[in-house]
């Protein structure tokens, strides 16, 4: 080794805090912006550079580095994500946010060409920009560069299984290994291009589903966990959860409302369009159901659920249910309590008090 | 009321005597605020409680929520007419009632 690679050496060895801070400063500003944009990272990797490495890389290709700051490696990142479209954002926020060394960055997906398969990533050489982060104790913090890999998990498979084969010598890996090795990097891109296609529909279903809620249109909902979970966001129970909480003049605590999704597909519900003529048609019923219950005590506080609970109790007594079904319904609601039986036998003589059902 | 408490390492049962309304709810809240630390594991031992009241209803809902952050939290040995109670609030489907 030449004095200037013991001289890049030297002065690896005096700035390696220099690097954790580096380290420390990309790390946290990645992790913040996930939270931001809703990206979640399959995984966040990072090391500085171990100093065997270095030194056998300067004993490798020593002519290529005058001084320490031209190697790039000496801290990498590596962002993996799950969806090629996440990939997208992430890129967008590292060019955004970070001084890229565009001569020296490289975007490995457009690199290979048309008949080309292979590896995936997306390297940028970058800076930590003193608008993000300055320490004055510290000033090369904003002058070394450092390394960001960003790559999808099927990316990440391929590259390392592809490492772990020694793909940089081909005489010892026989070419039929390394044409199987690339056919999977075409499965896995087809893959990936796949997912990022079925996450897309996902989304622009449940767009269409949330704007079918906001205009009413429910009889074009069918009813799924989705189109469910929008419907209960708009409060579709609220008017009925506050007529029943003024009985007593009741706080109302909010709780989930999804569990009822399970109980109305048991009902047999289509779409979203047969809860709301339930709701029409048995509002008053539900009402006078709770009435009788809720007026003959001091409670001052109700769950949520309340309305939708009484209406599909009423329901199932409107359409001819009994003892067998209300038992069914509370076992879908709370997991099978042995108590089901009494609630529901106490349900049937509300139900006669309150004129919904004649007989037990 | 009475509550006797059993702390058993990270599980604490709280067995419940008498009426739990305005007036002895805030024993039980101060129970709530002073032990529930380190506790993964809360059971209610609701055999011998005779009546609630919303602000007994208040409690353990309270307790409730810090459990769901720390661990979990069962009811036990309710009687008939606190179950009543529970349903008719909507309260019956939130807590775990054994």
């Amino acid at each position: 080794m030449d004095v200037r690679c013991r001289s890049i050496l030297e002065e690896f060895d005096n700035n390696i805090e220099v690097f954790k801070k580096m380290q420390k400063t990309v790390l946290d500003f990645l992790e913040k912006s996930f939270d931001e944009t809703g990206v979640i990272p399959e995984g966040l990797e990072s090391r500085i550079k171990d100093r065997n490495s270095l030194a056998e890389k300067l004993e490798r290709k020593g002519d290529k580095y005058e001084s320490m700051t031209d190697v790039t490696d000496l801290l990498g990142v590596r962002v993996i994500t799950y969806y090629t479209t996440d990939i997208s954002k992430v890129a967008a926020l590292v060019e955004k946010e970070f001084e890229i060394d565009w001569d020296n960055s490289v975007d490995k997906r457009k690199s290979l060409a048309s008949d080309q398969m292979g590896y995936m990533s997306i390297h940028y050489i970058c800076r930590i920009p003193k608008s993000m982060h300055t320490d004055e104790t510290c000033p090369k913090l904003n002058e070394y560069r450092f390394e960001i890999q960003l790559r999808t998990a099927l990316q990440h498979v391929w590259a390392t299984v592809n490492h772990d084969t020694g793909y940089k010598s081909e005489i010892e890996v026989p070419k039929i290994y390394i044409r199987q090795i690339t056919r999977l990097a075409g499965l896995l891109e087809i893959a990936d291009e796949e997912f990022a296609k079925i996450i897309g529909e996902i989304t622009d279903y449940r767009r269409r589903v949330e704007s079918l809620v906001e205009s009413g249109n429910f009889d074009e909902l069918s009813l799924d966990g989705d189109s469910f979970n929008s419907y209960i966001r708009i409060g579709p129970f609220d008017s009925l959860n506050e007529k029943i909480a003024a009985i007593n003049k009741a706080e109302i605590r909010d709780v989930s409302l999804f569990p009822f999704y399970e109980v109305f597909v048991k009902l047999g519900f289509s779409t979203i369009g047969d809860i709301e003529r339930m709701k029409e048609k048995l509002f008053d019923k539900a009402y006078q159901f709770m009435r009788i219950q809720i007026g003959a005590t001091d409670i001052d506080i109700v769950a949520s659920n309340v309305g939708i609970r009484a209406l599909c109790i009423v329901w199932i007594l409107d359409n001819g249910g009994d003892k067998n079904d209300l038992v069914e319904f509370l076992d879908i609601l709370n997991g099978g309590k042995t108590s089901n039986e009494s609630t529901a036998e106490r349900i049937l003589k509300i139900a006669k008090k309150a004129h919904i059902r004649e007989r037990d | 009321m009475d509550i006797i408490k059993n702390r058993e390492g990270e599980k604490l049962c709280l067995a419940i005597k008498g009426r739990l309304d305005t007036t002895t709810a805030p024993q039980l809240d101060e129970v709530i605020k002073t032990e529930l630390d380190g506790v993964n594991n809360l059971v209610y031992e609701l055999g011998d409680l005779d009546y609630i009241s919303s602000a007994g209803l208040r409690v353990l809902l309270a307790s409730q929520k810090v459990m769901n952050k720390q661990g979990k939290m069962v009811v036990t040995g309710v009687k008939d007419d606190i179950m009543e109670v529970f349903e008719i609030t909507g309260f019956a489907d939130i807590l775990d009632i054994q």
